[in-house]
């Protein structure tokens, strides 16, 4: 009798995810398998006829240079992620002194974490106007006769978008930082102390090593993150100047919503994917080998923080 | 942990490091200072260095236009507002549910359905673009808000948070529930809902910043200027008056400022959530 009741209520399992199955099932696993499908036909939308082209898209990628180009300008917007790791270490290990208004700071540092949004790009848009805008205009006050065009030319302006992402990301990775530094164990510190280790060196050969999950958590959900956004790029620059700033998550959405050619756009989106599978499995890697190098601190579960 | 004894143990040690950062922190947030006061300028002090920042000449006229007019931001604004607070509040309740599913009950085929959830999460929303919209053209709900709400009503992520949160309540408490005859139902709205407060409040104020500051899916699934979200209402405004630099930084602050208030807010929930979903196993 009791038994019986048990199984029912396991079956209620099904119960309580099936609405949220549903819509993985109808807004991610079947647009994949279709956008799957897609990569292999010439489909372009407004277009009646919808061959079935084997592998000539992937060809097409393969041939294409502003594929690579885009390929190009993704690594260097990715260079943003470990430099604002390495940033928000620094600002996590300051907070965690004995300062003042330490929670007035961790806000301040954090807020363009929560508040951005293209909005927020707009403004940097105007700060780095080239000839009038403020930074320049800093710039030039402290003597520097020839500040660089930020977005304006094509050699840096996938710096100056690294800039906002740095900016950007910067407090999400101190916020992390702060959280892991609370689990460094204080008796461990304590005894460097006593034996007369230096603070860089504690700094160095202590808390380094054992925020290490945690900066590798952090590289790999930034890179993840960072990899699928376009938003900052489309509404700053649209991918100029010269398709300078054109990454591949952009390329698609040009592909598929200026030139209407969705099944090239699926293909190359695919790549994209591949990127992302090769950062995960490296992950999976990654987190046995510090599983075992560190096995106190191995066991936390990770995944990326940006929705998919 | 205090890590440079030498520096701020004592009172003017902790002062100068407080300083420094705060000037820092001040810096980080100069672009929003600069466009609150940019937006107050008139047009000849845009671009006057050094910077006033705080104008001489003080003037509402371009937060005026921002929110008059056929374009006023009102319209955009109900529309974000709209999407946004049905998204965040099915999402939570949508993601809870799941959540629970996962965490609390033994089913047959649970690991699988949940292998899925995390393979899904590598998929780029790139590759979903395409076939979302041909779909929804199918559907006949491109170019209108359904077509953000009901995707919006699904975040994998916050399945994964919950879950986690869920994981970690201990299980007495609803082996005690199950000899006193309560089922999985009763467990949930009545047990662990209730406990689990802080992280749904958590996963609705991330939610509903994702939602609010989403241009990706708005630029893709809508094109009827009636219908566009504060973002792309932004964007047209730019687009629209692109030397207005006043005008532009006064539209940046009504797509900026709700979420500056949500932060103030909902900081300490927004912190803890981020991080024990990060780090705490």
């Amino acid at each position: 009798m009791y038994n019986n009741w048990m199984r029912r209520q396991r079956l209620l399992g099904y119960v309580f995810i099936g609405p949220s199955m549903l819509g993985v099932l109808v807004f991610f696993l079947i647009p994949a398998v279709y956008s799957f499908g897609l990569m292999f036909t010439n489909y372009k939308f407004m277009s009646p006829n919808v061959e079935f082209v084997g592998a000539d898209n992937i060809v097409r990628m393969l041939h294409d240079d502003l594929f690579y180009l885009s390929l190009r300008n993704t690594v260097i917007f990715l260079l943003a992620v470990p430099v604002s790791i390495g940033l928000g270490f620094v600002v996590a290990v300051i907070l965690n002194q004995k300062i003042y208004l330490k929670k007035l700071l961790r806000g301040l540092y954090f807020m363009p974490y929560i508040t951005s949004g293209v909005a927020v790009a707009f403004v940097w848009m105007l700060l780095f106007q080239p000839k009038q805008g403020p930074i320049n205009g800093f710039l030039r006050s402290v003597g520097i006769a020839h500040p660089p065009g930020w977005l304006s030319t094509t050699t840096s302006s996938m710096y100056a978008i690294d800039i906002i992402w740095v900016w950007f990301l910067l407090g999400y990775n101190m916020i992390i930082y702060l959280a892991a530094l609370q689990e460094v164990s204080s008796e461990l510190l304590e005894a460097a102390k006593i034996d007369g280790a230096r603070p860089t060196q504690i700094l160095r050969k202590i808390i380094w090593p054992l925020v290490s999950p945690t900066t590798f958590l952090l590289l790999i959900t930034g890179l993840i993150m960072t990899i699928k956004t376009f938003g900052i790029i489309q509404a700053t620059t649209q991918g100029g100047p010269g398709n300078s700033t054109t990454i591949l998550s952009l390329y698609v959405y040009q592909n598929a919503f200026r030139y209407y050619e969705m099944g090239y756009a699926a293909t190359i989106s695919w790549a994209l994917f591949a990127i992302i599978l090769l950062i995960t499995l490296l992950q999976w890697l990654g987190q046995k080998k510090m599983g075992s190098l560190l096995s106190g601190q191995g066991g936390h579960r990770r995944w990326s923080l940006k929705e998919v | 942990m205090e890590l440079k004894r030498s520096l701020t143990s004592g009172a003017a040690g902790r002062l100068l490091v407080t300083v420094i950062m705060l000037a820092l922190a001040i810096v980080m947030i100069v672009p929003f200072l600069w466009m609150i006061s940019t937006s107050l300028k008139t047009p000849a002090e845009v671009f006057k260095y050094p910077i006033e920042w705080i104008p001489s000449h003080p003037t509402w006229a371009h937060h005026h236009k921002v929110w008059t007019g056929p374009k006023s931001f009102g319209t955009y604004y109900l529309n974000s507002l709209k999407i946004s607070i049905i998204g965040m509040l099915g999402a939570t309740f949508l993601s809870a549910f799941a959540a629970y599913g996962f965490a609390r009950i033994e089913f047959k085929g649970r690991n699988a359905l949940f292998m899925i959830y995390l393979s899904m999460m590598m998929v780029p929303p790139q590759v979903l673009f395409v076939p979302k919209f041909i779909m929804f053209e199918w559907a006949s709900i491109y170019n209108t808000h359904l077509a953000l709400i009901l995707p919006g009503l699904f975040t994998i992520f916050g399945v994964f948070m919950l879950r986690q949160f869920f994981l970690s309540i201990p299980h007495e408490i609803s082996e005690s529930a199950f000899l006193d005859g309560a089922g999985h139902f009763r467990i949930f709205f009545r047990l662990v809902l209730p406990l689990a407060k802080p992280a749904l409040a958590t996963l609705a104020i991330i939610d509903f910043s994702w939602q609010w500051n989403d241009y990706e899916n708005a630029l893709v699934f809508l094109i009827d200027e009636k219908l566009y979200t504060v973002p792309l209402g932004l964007q047209n405004f730019i687009l629209e008056n692109t030397v207005d630099y006043n005008g532009m930084m006064a539209a940046a602050s009504a797509g900026i400022l709700p979420m500056i208030a949500v932060f103030v807010i909902g900081q300490r929930f927004i912190i803890q959530g981020l991080t024990n979903s990060a780090v705490k196993g």
